[in-house]
């Protein structure tokens, strides 16, 4: 049985052993909002609340969405920064973060569709934040005329096999509505 | 050569006996199948030869399923920033729960704790998750000013439903590993729920300076965990009533059958 998480035109439905956020991007206290990371750990992530800074006549803020199967912490990262530290060797944490519609089009997001990574596409220099153990996933896509990123870090390579099942597992049951 | 017949003699006589000893098991083993599926079509019912006492028998002993475990819901709803959230309660360390309102008196000293989370203390792991109804029955804006920026708070009154929680301040505390609610109520401060929660849960680093515990050896912790496994397995959980129950003052229906 899976617990659906909707908003901002996307669905997604989480394992019951899943978390998962859906955000838009710069609001205060929210994703974005991590300022620096001294090291590993939690206690070691400085955050600090940040200002919504103006937006311009037209802009606009866009979603994120983090799955996880471990807690996710309120204020993290847009590609996971702050809970990607706190994550073992059995955890996995999916980010989707959402591109302006002037991405549309262009070259980088050209790929139509959810992808669906595999083990082989996985790497550690993919990573956003390197940390020992872990590998990454990175690829840029359009869907239903939205282009995103999306980010997937395994906590660890010796159940990198099952961790991508259930990644996948999750990306199938994504839905993205039309802008 | 007189002894040579004798040993033969011995080891024949006991070759017979074990012979015998086998046939009986065989004999017993065929009765016990035959009670259980009563043998093939037309078999007629199992009986030993005239003049032999039939074993003993003991009709099947039915015994109830356990009780199916309801893993304690996840908690969905919004953030006071718009946030769709999911959040897990189970999975490898527990949750607490604490249902708040904006607009209720007693309420206000957990908000006031929650702004100086040092003198809350759980246990290692352990996720406070605090949850307002709805926006579509609570100030969104109330929420977010008396929420404290290091509080995790999710709007939800689907979650006050699920637990069926009476009124605010209330609070749940979630096993993570076997997602079992194992303990609620209510209290005037944190520092009475967290003594309602070490009672409930028996464990005292909901208390303040407790969280340092004494190490225990690797074969008590081994131990304490096989018998955890199996306690679960037979569907007894933490919680579970026969745990208290004096086994001199317990029902009949209650003992033990060993086969």
């Amino acid at each position: 049985m899976r617990t659906p998480l909707s908003a901002h035109g996307i669905s997604i439905g989480l394992p019951a052993d899943f978390e998962g956020r859906i955000s838009l991007r710069g609001r205060p206290g929210r994703p974005g909002t991590v300022r620096s990371v001294t090291g590993r750990g939690a206690a070691a992530a400085v955050t600090e609340p940040v200002a919504p800074e103006p937006l311009a006549p037209g802009e606009r803020h866009y979603p994120v969405s983090h799955v996880a199967n471990f807690p996710l912490p309120p204020d993290r990262g847009d590609f996971g920064c702050g809970a990607v530290d706190r994550m073992t060797g059995s955890h996995c944490l999916i980010a989707l973060v959402e591109y302006g519609p002037e991405c549309v089009g262009t070259a980088l997001f050209a790929p139509a569709g959810m992808p669906t990574p595999a083990v082989s596409a996985f790497g550690p220099d993919t990573l956003q934040h390197r940390i020992s153990g872990q590998l990454g996933y990175q690829r840029f896509f359009t869907v239903s005329g939205r282009p995103f990123c999306l980010y997937v870090v395994l906590g660890g390579a010796r159940n990198a096999a099952a961790l991508v099942g259930r990644v996948r597992s999750v990306l199938a049951a994504t839905t993205v509505a039309a802008a | 050569m007189t002894a040579v017949v004798l040993t033969l003699t011995v080891v024949v006589a006991l070759l017979a006996v074990l012979v015998a000893g086998l046939l009986r098991s065989h004999a017993t083993i065929l009765a016990r199948l035959h009670e259980l599926d009563g043998g093939p079509a037309g078999t007629p019912a199992f009986r030993t030869a005239p003049g032999i006492p039939a074993p003993e028998r003991s009709a099947p002993v039915l015994l109830d399923d356990p009780a199916p475990v309801r893993r304690a819901p996840d908690v969905v709803g919004t953030t006071p920033d718009g946030e769709a959230v999911v959040v897990r309660t189970s999975g490898d360390a527990g949750t607490v729960l604490l249902f708040l309102s904006s607009g209720c008196a007693t309420c206000r000293a957990f908000w006031d704790e929650l702004a100086a989370p040092a003198g809350i203390t759980l246990p290692p792991g352990a996720r406070l998750l605090v949850v307002t109804k709805g926006p579509e029955q609570e100030s969104v804006s109330a929420v977010a000013e008396l929420a404290s920026p290091t509080a995790e708070v999710v709007l939800s009154t689907r979650a006050w439903a699920d637990y069926a929680v009476p009124g605010s301040p209330y609070v749940v505390a979630v096993d993570g590993p076997t997602g079992r609610v194992v303990g609620e109520g209510t209290g005037g401060s944190w520092s009475q729920v967290a003594r309602l929660l070490a009672q409930a849960t028996g464990d005292l680093a909901y208390l303040p300076g407790t969280t340092r515990r004494a190490g225990k050896p690797a074969a008590d912790v081994d131990r304490e965990a096989r018998a955890d496994r199996e306690l679960m397995a037979a569907g007894i959980f933490p919680g579970d009533d026969s745990l208290y129950r004096d086994p001199a003052t317990a029902p009949v229906d209650d003992a033990v059958v060993y086969r």
